[in-house]
């Protein structure tokens, strides 16, 4: 980041953090998550474009900030989903703190690479990589050709190569 | 730091993952895959990819997992409507967890053929599933239902605490349990009920003032416009939920078309001895062992063409 931009960027942080934070205490409800989502809004600046050319500051900011509490609901969702669905189960699952957190962490992963992908392409995916069906019987389930069922997994695949670190 | 991957590279590998995971790949694809591997080090690091992104999922337990998935995009698919009006007017507080207006549990179950399962709810009602059936469990402040989208289940209500009313929804319409134990079978353009203990109130889609009580021994069906007639409940209701298949003189045809549904592929019966008529309970876990005690029993002959693919004809 040049020296422009460095300064740029404390004037942004001096003038807008307080309105920031409080633009999503009123949506949030509480003040230390609000604080954490202010934060994390000026990080995701210092990493995206120039900020010496951001025109409507509380705009841009209430935009990001937008796209960070909807990441943080959809972890929430997703968390919840995860304990009931663990509460579900018939048989408990015999597994440590640290294995429910992980399984829980490739599941957040997982629904983020599958944002996105057509519903037909996510339910193949889901049945081939989790339920462990075979094509055949996956084709059968969704009354597609076995050469379908492929194409939807290329592509589940595909975005899942692109989105995914070294 | 090193540069981004291109499509078509990550692509490639994609395709050569689904290649030889599908089948058990040759010895000269195996070598084409090598030679694909090798020829670039994008290539490797693509590749590398792959076999992280499969050791990660190979570790996740495959019920929870979908359970979880299907239950975090229907808790939000409600509240993004909401969210999507709040955020424009800025209303207070909504994110706060005690604060979500939607707290619902949605839970995809489904069962495969010839499998069964038995599940315990959150309010301690249980269900059993039968072979190749497919319901939503959605539980909300005011509301215990199931949405049964295929097959049947077997349901033991239990009360709850805050009172709420037990539904089984289906595309028919809806029935409702007045504490009690029921079956729900869930066919193209039917809905069938059975009733075990107590009582169920039936009510079409389209005809929500047509609310029909069955009691304890009785049976009916509806479509979405209409209940058919109430008759006795067959003996051996639910016996299903115990692995077993209860008749009493029964059609041949219509119990080779009620096995059936416990095995993967096709089942005939030859028109010429359709009409033999028959009575027993059977295991419906292992329908080859039925399929062989027919044959002694009726003297008919069972032909297996393939193992999805079974006659029962004339001997």
């Amino acid at each position: 980041m040049s020296a422009p931009d460095h300064a740029a960027l404390q004037v942004l942080y001096s003038e807008h953090n307080g309105w920031l934070k409080a633009w999503l205490r009123a949506r949030m409800g509480n003040a230390s998550d609000a604080a954490d989502l202010a934060q994390d809004t000026f990080v995701r600046l210092l990493t995206s474009r120039d900020v010496t050319q951001i025109r409507e500051p509380r705009t841009y900011l209430s935009a990001i900030a937008r796209a960070l509490m909807i990441d943080k609901f959809r972890r929430r969702a997703l968390e919840q989903a995860y304990l009931e669905a663990l509460a579900l189960r018939t048989e408990p699952l015999e597994i440590s703190p640290e294995t429910r957190l992980l399984i829980f962490e490739t599941l957040v992963a997982v629904d983020t690479l599958l944002d996105g992908l057509g519903e037909r392409t996510r339910q193949i995916f889901l049945a081939v990589q989790l339920e462990g069906l075979n094509y055949v019987a996956t084709a059968a389930r969704y009354g597609v050709s076995v050469t379908t069922v492929k194409k939807h997994l290329i592509r589940a695949m595909t975005r899942c190569l692109l989105l995914t670190e070294d | 730091m090193s540069t981004a991957l291109d499509i078509q590279t990550l692509e490639a590998a994609a395709i050569w993952y689904v290649q030889l995971k599908g089948t058990n790949p040759c010895d000269a694809e195996r070598q084409a895959w090598r030679t694909w591997l090798q020829a670039s080090p994008e290539h490797a690091r693509a590749w590398a990819r792959v076999e992280k992104l499969h050791s990660q999922w190979a570790g996740l337990p495959a019920d929870v997992s979908l359970t979880t998935l299907a239950g975090g995009r229907a808790r939000r698919r409600e509240v993004l409507k909401i969210l999507a009006v709040l955020l424009a007017v800025g209303g207070g507080g909504w994110l706060a967890t005690e604060t979500v207006p939607y707290q619902a549990l949605m839970a995809n179950q489904r069962t495969a053929t010839g499998q069964r399962r038995h599940v315990r709810l959150s309010d301690g009602s249980q269900v059993d599933l039968n072979t190749d059936s497919a319901m939503d469990i959605v539980f909300s402040g005011q509301l215990r239902s199931i949405r049964l989208h295929r097959g049947e289940i077997l349901v033991r209500t239990a009360s709850d605490v805050l009172g709420r009313p037990f539904v089984v929804q289906t595309p028919q319409g809806t029935v409702r349990a007045l504490g009690t134990r029921f079956t729900v079978r869930c066919g193209p353009g039917r809905t069938d009920v059975c009733v075990i203990e107590q009582a169920v109130e039936l009510r079409p889609l389209d005809n929500p003032v047509q609310v029909v009580r069955l009691d304890a021994g009785q049976q009916s069906g509806f479509n979405r416009q209409q209940v058919g007639p109430i008759t006795p409940a067959p003996a051996g209701a639910g016996a299903w939920s115990q692995g077993m298949l209860t008749v009493v003189d029964w059609r041949l045809a219509d119990f080779l078309a009620e096995l059936g549904r416990y095995r993967a592929g096709v089942l005939r019966c030859a028109p010429a001895i359709a009409d033999l008529r028959l009575s027993g309970a059977f295991r419906i876990d292992d329908t080859d062992t039925v399929l062989e005690n027919l044959r002694q029993s009726l003297a008919v002959n069972v032909r297996y063409v393939t193992r999805y693919w079974v006659t029962v004809e004339p001997a």
